[in-house]
């Protein structure tokens, strides 16, 4: 079920936000809210329930088992049994057709075999939405016990809450255990100051997906429909376009998610913070999909060694913490290339802060937002040919092209809000008055209304 | 607690109002409105009712019009039976055909009759409705459907646009309007329309010098463009629709209805099609084999009727080379009448 659509908002979400509140106790109501998000997750498809209740259960299993064992050899092959078992799921549904199809290939090339039943097997096989966050969420908590940073999870309802609770589930924020579970011990009530500015965040976020995220989509997939013959100011206007799009419908997603999850007493972590007004790639990763980029650092990149070893290896480990990240986002060649090239610019920003080199901050922030922007083109074309049309085309190759009218206006809009306001997580709607708040009920309405034509969030595919 | 009424109450007004508006417009046509069938009945001699006003509503729209009448005797099938109509001054004779017909819309219509009085029904059974590959098209939309269609934005702004365009909607909904030498109730551009019977007049026919005739596509032999496709890669008889299609017979066989079937008549120049694809050719022969046994098994009769030849129907009966005309319609009725004596 997406969040931009007409069951969700208009059934689902007020028939469990209103049985969650009638139901007079907490267990009860952790039932409610778990049975509520196995449904909005078989929405998607009937199968992908169990598939969770697995992932769910082999974390949990781990995290009783790491609480018994005594020694710390033995810790440590609990934790690697059960992050490994996480993983295997999601190696085998993200990852199989991936590194499956290129093996038949390779076996192709030598062989002159080519195994058409492995092929539409390999083939066959389904990305379910939302894997990859709660692998990483399952994840989080093994670790977290096993350093001793959290006390182990005995109950296997609220543990099944944090793992399922629908407002992250499909596409974050990343939740760590450690913030839900103190809000997990006590009874929420009602609060209806609370629940209004809930509902004002989710309806923020659904209009800048509806009214800004799909206009830009619509106007960049048109022009980057023929990539081999983009003109200078096209590819450039649909690179920035895209980096606008992707930021407004992954940041819109967060903050329907903290606004959901506000409603039922809940707050999730922040996950953006208006991060192309970053003045490098490093203070950029520290305003984008935040939960991803503190997840990367704290069980991956310090996992490897961070910057305690060197120089040398803190670049080697950026590179493979950026290159893996990229990785997660999807199964392909080109989102390696992204992490990577991302992982570059992150040991490059170490290495140029030693040429004590100072910009002013605006300049420094138009370099980052151009270099990130450069980035997207990576991460939005799939194959290596499209890619290079895109960036022919910024380079000139391709002639100059024609001004895209439409998609000018729309950059300036999105331009006024990303440089002008602040994230709207940040804005104090518990605070508005009347005015406001009937302003945002409009705006909710030409937003719901607008649902039918919306595009899924660019970000349910990882 | 009051600024988060105020926020529901907003909402809740709006999408009301959205929905209301929307509602009275209906610039899609997806809301049946009995009255103006009503409004069409009311005028002497009865108006037509405009294609704008009916929309995708034809289910509602034909069963209104059985029951507006005292039927005794009606015809269903797809769009090539609507030109079988009612005689002048003949009360029992309803057209309940409507395109996008099926064997589901059938038995769904007979349903929704009542048993009595007994009628005498003619089924127009089209032999692509037995390719599995034919869809039929939406034609009884939930309560989800249409609150959907009542509260996006599509719907609310096409209506905006239909009110500059006609103000007179906002009071009235609809308007009477001369065309030729018809009434029509109808809006902004009546163009085909109904007769108060439930059977079809073409725009062509209401004023032949503001709507131009049908100019037909030229034959092909492409299944997949031929007649929007619908006999393409029919490769097996679909056996759930003929168990469909003998449920609607065998309710009218409870019910003590008489039933005639038979296949709306087909140009030549479709027969030559069939001829030249062999795959096409033992679908279609295997369809004539199956209707008559199926209804000589519920105890009705077959009237085949297909070889618009052999009717009497030549190439210009058939104006865009699939429907067949008033005159063509005429011979079909006239032979069903007479099987059904």
């Amino acid at each position: 079920m997406l969040f931009n659509s007409f069951p969700f908002f208009y059934l689902f979400l007020p028939a469990v936000a209103v049985g969650y509140y009638a139901v007079p106790r907490l267990r009860l109501r952790l039932l409610l809210v778990v049975l509520a998000s196995y449904y909005f997750y078989a929405y998607a498809d009937w199968w992908f329930p169990a598939l969770m209740a697995g992932s769910t259960a082999i974390s949990y299993t781990a995290g009783r088992m790491l609480e018994h064992a005594e020694s710390p050899n033995r810790k440590k092959v609990v934790l690697a049994t059960g992050i490994a078992g996480v993983l295997a799921l999601l190696a085998y549904y993200k990852y199989t057709s991936f590194v499956g199809g290129y093996a038949l290939s390779f076996v192709h090339v030598i062989t002159a075999q080519s195994f058409p039943g492995l092929h539409s097997f390999v083939n066959s096989i389904a990305l379910p939405i939302g894997i990859s966050f709660y692998t990483f969420e399952g994840i989080s908590y093994l670790v977290d016990v096993y350093r001793g940073d959290l006390e182990v999870e005995r109950d296997p309802l609220r543990y099944a809450f944090f793992i399922s609770f629908f407002p992250h589930l499909i596409a974050g924020p990343i939740v760590r255990y450690g913030i839900l579970r103190p809000q997990l011990e006590r009874k929420h009530h009602f609060d209806p100051d609370r629940v209004r500015s809930g509902l004002m965040l989710f309806t923020l976020g659904l209009a800048k997906k509806v009214l800004l995220a799909d206009a830009l989509a619509g106007w960049v997939d048109h022009y980057l429909a023929s990539p081999g013959s983009i003109g200078f100011f096209e590819a450039w206007a649909c690179a920035v376009g895209f980096g606008f799009q992707i930021y407004f419908d992954f940041s819109a997603y967060s903050d329907m998610a903290l606004g959901l999850a506000r409603i039922f007493g809940i707050e999730l972590p922040w996950n953006f913070d208006r991060p192309y007004r970053s003045a490098s790639p490093t203070e950029f990763w520290r305003r984008w999909h935040v939960t991803l980029s503190t997840w990367l650092r704290d069980y991956l990149y310090i996992s490897l060694g961070g910057n305690r070893k060197g120089a040398r290896r803190r670049d080697a480990n950026l590179l493979v913490t950026m290159g893996l990240g990229g990785l997660w986002h999807g199964a392909s060649f080109n989102f390696v290339a992204w992490g990577l090239y991302h992982g570059g610019l992150l040991v490059g920003t170490h290495h140029g802060r030693r040429l004590g080199v100072r910009v002013p901050r605006v300049v420094a922030v138009a370099l980052t937002f151009t270099l990130v922007v450069i980035g997207w083109v990576l991460f939005r074309m799939r194959s290596a040919s499209d890619i290079g049309g895109v960036y022919a085309g910024m380079l000139g190759l391709h002639g100059m092209g024609g001004a895209p009218g439409h998609l000018m206006l729309y950059l300036l809009v999105s331009a006024a809000i990303v440089w002008g306001l602040p994230e709207e997580w940040r804005w104090p709607v518990a605070a508005w008055g009347s005015l406001r708040v009937a302003a945002v009920a409009v705006l909710f309405v030409v937003s719901a209304a607008s649902v039918y034509t919306s595009h899924p969030f660019i970000y349910f595919r990882f | 607690m009051r600024r988060l009424v105020l926020f529901l109450a907003v909402v809740a007004a709006l999408l009301g109002a959205m929905a209301a508006f929307d509602w009275w417009v209906d610039p899609f046509g997806d809301i049946y409105k009995p009255a103006a069938l009503s409004d069409a009945l009311a005028s002497q001699p009865s108006c037509l009712v405009s294609q704008e006003l009916v929309g995708a509503r034809y289910l509602p729209f034909k069963l209104d019009v059985f029951h507006r009448r005292p039927t005794t005797r009606f015809v269903v099938g797809s769009s090539r039976v609507l030109k079988i109509q009612s005689r002048p001054g003949e009360q029992s004779f309803a057209n309940l055909g409507f395109p996008g017909s099926s064997p589901e819309t059938i038995l769904t219509e007979l349903r929704a009759l009542p048993a009595k009085p007994v009628q005498t029904v003619y089924i127009g059974v089209e032999a692509f409705w037995f390719n599995e590959h034919y869809v039929v098209p939406p034609y009884r939309p939930g309560t989800y459907d249409i609150a959907r269609y009542l509260l996006s934005r599509a719907t609310f702004t096409f209506a905006f646009r239909f009110v500059r365009q006609a103000h007179f909607i906002l009071t009235d909904r609809w308007r009477r309007e001369e065309i030729g030498t018809s009434c029509v109730i109808g809006r902004i551009s009546p163009s085909i329309a109904w007769k108060v019977d439930g059977s079809r007049v073409w725009s062509w026919e209401l004023d032949p010098q503001r709507f131009p005739k049908f100019v037909p596509a030229p034959y092909t032999t492409d299944l997949a463009s031929l007649r929007n496709g619908y006999y393409d890669q029919w490769k097996t008889f679909d056996a759930n629709r003929l168990r469909i299609m003998r449920e609607a017979l065998d309710l009218a066989r409870q019910r003590g209805w008489k039933v005639v079937g038979f296949a709306p008549p087909e140009p030549q120049q479709f027969l030559r099609v069939i001829r030249a694809d062999p795959q096409l050719a033992a679908r279609w022969h295997e369809f004539l084999r199956t209707m008559p046994r199926l209804f000589a098994q519920e105890g009705f009769t077959w009237a085949g009727l297909w070889n618009g030849a052999a009717l009497g129907c030549t190439a210009s009966d058939f104006p865009d080379a699939f429907h067949s005309d008033a005159a063509c319609s005429e011979r079909v009725r006239a032979r069903l009448d007479a099987v059904s004596r």
